[in-house]
């Protein structure tokens, strides 16, 4: 996204620190994601030649229509009337609104165009693509005056998903239609744990995730809890974000181990049931059901894990090595070179973890 | 809407002409020359000029304040309250009486498809599972979330989407998995097998069983079921039990697609094969393209893209018996990229399905990214709508008949020489004895690893013959040559009904993979 609006802003910077005369000028447009062009708008003096680049990043094919002062929807409109033509058109009409375009682009791929600005005016450049046309496109000034041109986030002419870019994510829309109640859970994609995660904010500054695929807590954290705009926006390639520090992260692997030590265990997820809006995560662990609840420690960073096992024959193992960033203190059983041996029978104990 | 006042007062005008002269000669010339527009079009004189809103009507639903509704899933609960699941993770209640929206379940993530078990239980296909989501104490709002199954991979590609559920009478379920996209790579951690053979391509399949449908049996067991698909959103029944998915035009596929998906059967994105039973432990891609292709079973459906579809959605079955006019029995499609639904009309020849598909309420007001489709008890038609990055809408529309039957294309059906094509109303026999009003061409797409197809070996195709039945419905037309293997373009001319409607859709598309058989032979 930096990145994105990096180019972006270069190219406007450029168009502000006109030369006295126009010339030539060379710039590559992407298509990305989200009907997308990267680059939201730019400046030119009247009489640039313009040398343009539309390169496809985006994963569906895009064109790139430059379009005379006042016409984008005309000629998007009339894109949408080509019938049969459109393909072998580009999907751009023959019309005096075109001043030039690209062919369809291929993800992946690229086309070049050069086109003559001689008039002052506000040009639009728009991909007509079926659907596209109302979302992406973008402004050429072409003016003698650059600081004429209105602030990205204020201008009419530039699409309304480049100024939410511009604007920041944060704070401008909610992000539910309701306020989020805590304890609150999204299944999302978080960094740094398996993709079946599950994000839980136990209070607005105390959370953890829990991978459902592997069936463990991975790393816990305080300060906020998630943001999820980029993970929200567009196709959700992105992640979602922690907000906060993470004190703990899980080293040793799945935690529960039957009969011996060092074997582990084959688990599988059976979702999950709220208790108080907390919660109770249930599994299987070789075939033994188990059911985890976590709750935040009353005062200070930390943990307190309950965990109902079904029937076990033979001993009970739990797993608490130092090194991730809690001290670990069991409700029964012996802690011996980082593993909890529990009595035989137990079914139902505590893992109190505090930071360190 | 502007057609109509135009023709009033184009008449009005011309016979205030004849009786006036030429004092107004000058501001007539100017107001006849916009006016003369509408007899070209419209040669009957009492001809109404009926529109798709005098037979159909749309509402769109108000959606709740700070809601972003992609509409992923979309179900009906036997209560008639709609149930609908958002790409933020909420899945909400409408209840379509009192108009208002009551939160059933959170933090969902992206719910792409609801079936709906009672008015408190629902399956929710999500990301990473088939998940029942339960309210257990009755106070509206589920407490309950349990795995259905997760017994598929899962890269972290957000492109792995998953589909689905729907029910067969056996009680099985299944459920389509999407194929992961190179426009990103895959978590270090996954869930499931990573097989690297899987990753090179446009869309992949690195772990189990991604680009498959996959049926679930009543003992909680999934079982690969039919491989090949690229991004099969989304899968349903006809009237018959027969199974289809619909898929996206793309690497492998010409143009988008309607399968009739049958338990073993390969349809043609060879990302799924690695995770085929036996099946050469290789990159499928990189096999020969003459060898993927012969392994294949083609589309019942092509939709021609840009034409008709660019991006299909779920495939539904009108079970209104006529509640929802004159199409029941029949299917239809949603359509993401127009804003318009696609209507089918299947028919088995020679053993297989194929069959025709057309455009369907364009002009009603609906909008685009018509993601999710499904039929209350009342017979209309509920539709959400998503863009997810892509083009489309968001929100939900509420579709009803209004009860007058329109003119259109009811049915298209091969005969040995032709088409047969079966409308909703008489025809007027006139327009049918003019043959340049049945304008066919044929084309087809390759089979191949590009982004997409041109159309291919493009030729128009003479209609030598047409003959109208005596109940004025069927026009039976005889083609100069009839092809296997291309799709069939039919533009219509403006045909009339002896009602005086005219038709509500010009354009058809029948996909002939298969001639009828001489029974002679």
């Amino acid at each position: 996204m930096k990145n994105r609006l990096a180019v972006g802003i270069i190219v406007v910077l450029f168009g502000l620190n006109l030369p006295a005369f126009a010339q030539d000028t060379t710039l590559t447009v992407r298509a990305i994601e989200g009907l997308k062009y990267d680059v939201p708008r730019f400046v030119v003096r009247p009489g640039t030649r313009v040398n343009l680049t539309l390169d496809n990043y985006d994963d569906m094919a895009h064109n790139l229509v430059v379009t005379l002062p006042n016409s984008r929807l005309r000629v998007v409109n009339t894109s949408l009337t080509l019938g049969d033509q459109a393909v072998k058109l580009n999907y751009v009409p023959r019309t005096p609104d075109v001043v030039a375009h690209t062919v369809v682009v291929e993800p992946g791929k690229s086309d070049k165009i050069s086109f003559l600005l001689t008039q002052e005016g506000i040009y639009a450049y728009v991909c007509t693509l079926p659907g596209h046309g109302f979302v992406m496109y973008g402004a050429i000034y072409v003016t003698k005056k650059p600081a004429s041109v209105p602030t990205l986030d204020k201008d009419p002419n530039v699409a309304a998903n480049r100024k939410d870019d511009a604007a920041g994510h944060a704070g401008h829309q909610p992000d539910h239609p309701y306020v989020l109640t805590y304890p609150a859970i999204y299944r999302t994609f978080m960094p740094d744990s398996g993709p079946a995660s599950i994000a839980v904010g136990l209070t607005p500054r105390q959370a953890y995730c829990w991978d459902a695929g592997a069936c463990r807590l991975r790393y816990a954290w305080t300060g906020g809890f998630i943001d999820q705009t980029d993970h929200w926006d567009g196709n959700g390639k992105k992640p979602t974000h922690v907000i906060g520090d993470v004190y703990f992260r899980d080293q040793g692997g799945f935690p529960i181990r039957f009969g011996t030590a060092d074997r582990l265990p084959e688990v599988h997820f059976k979702g999950y049931k709220l208790i108080n809006r907390y919660p109770e995560f249930r599994y299987t662990v070789n075939g033994i059901e188990v059911r985890e609840m976590i709750k935040p420690l009353p005062t200070g960073r930390g943990l307190i894990r309950q965990f109902t096992l079904g029937s076990v024959a033979g001993p009970v193992y739990f797993r608490c090595k130092s090194g991730d960033g809690v001290k670990y203190r069991p409700s029964v059983g012996k802690m011996q070179d980082g593993m909890v041996r529990l009595p035989v029978g137990t079914r139902t104990f505590t893992i109190t973890m505090t930071a360190e | 809407m502007k057609t109509i006042p135009t023709i009033v007062m184009g008449t009005g005008i011309q016979r205030i002409k004849r009786i006036l002269t030429g004092f107004f000669y000058l501001f007539l010339s100017v107001q006849s020359a916009q006016a003369s527009v509408a007899p070209a079009a419209f040669p009957s004189r009492s001809f109404p000029a009926d529109t798709i809103t005098d037979y159909y009507e749309v509402e769109t639903i108000r959606m709740p304040k700070g809601l972003t509704a992609e509409t992923d899933g979309l179900a009906i609960m036997p209560d008639g309250r709609i149930v609908a699941g958002f790409h933020r993770g909420e899945i909400m209640l409408y209840n379509p009486k009192t108009k208002t929206w009551k939160l059933f379940a959170e933090g969902i993530h992206d719910p792409l498809g609801i079936l709906a078990i009672s008015n408190s239980e629902i399956l929710v296909m999500q990301r990473p599972e088939l998940t029942r989501i339960k309210d257990t104490n009755g106070d509206g709002v589920a407490d309950e979330y349990l795995t259905v199954t997760d017994d598929f991979g899962l890269s972290g590609n957000y492109h792995e989407f998953a589909f689905g559920p729907i029910k067969d009478k056996k009680g099985n379920l299944y459920i389509a998995l999407n194929c992961a996209s190179n426009g990103a790579g895959i978590f270090p951690e996954v869930r499931g097998k990573l097989d690297t053979l899987g990753r090179p391509g446009r869309m992949y399949s690195a772990v189990p069983y991604r680009g498959w449908i996959m049926k679930l049996t009543p003992d909680g067991k999934l079982h690969p079921y039919a491989s090949g698909f690229r991004s099969p959103n989304s899968i349903g029944f006809d009237a018959n039990g027969n199974m289809y998915a619909a898929d996206n035009q793309g690497d492998w596929l010409g143009t988008s697609k309607l399968y009739h998906v049958e338990e073993g059967k390969h349809y043609g994105h060879p990302a799924s094969l690695l995770w085929k039973d036996g099946f050469p432990h290789v990159t499928p891609s990189k096999l020969p393209v003459k060898m993927l292709d012969s392994i294949r079973t083609v589309e019942s459906v092509a939709f021609p893209h840009s034409r008709i579809a660019d991006s299909p959605t779920q495939p539904v079955l009108d079970n209104t018996g006529g509640k929802f006019g004159p199409f029941a029995g029949k299917m239809l499609v949603g359509e993401m990229n127009h804003p318009y639904l696609v209507r089918l009309m299947l028919e088995t020849v020679d053993g297989q399905i194929q069959g025709a598909c057309a455009p369907f309420l364009v002009g009603s007001g609906l909008h685009k990214g018509n993601n999710r489709l499904a039929f209350a008890s009342d017979g209309s038609l509920w539709i959400g709508q998503t863009d997810h990055g892509w083009a489309g809408d968001r929100g939900i529309q509420h579709v009803r008949w209004k009860g007058k039957v329109p003119l259109d294309l009811a049915d298209m059906k091969l005969t040995p020489t032709g088409f047969a094509l079966t409308f909703t109303q008489p025809l007027s026999a006139d327009q049918v004895k003019q043959l340049t009003n049945f304008q066919f061409k044929r084309y087809y797409y390759e089979y191949h690893e590009a982004y997409g197809s041109k159309q291919f070996d493009v030729q128009p195709v003479a209609v030598t013959n047409a003959v109208l039945s005596p109940d004025g419905r069927t026009v039976t037309l005889k083609l100069a040559e009839l092809k296997a293997g291309y799709i069939y373009e039919l533009e219509l001319g403006n045909l009339r009904s002896t009602t005086q409607q005219h038709l509500m859709n010009h354009l058809v598309c029948y996909t002939l993979n298969r001639l009828i058989k001489d029974r002679k032979m």
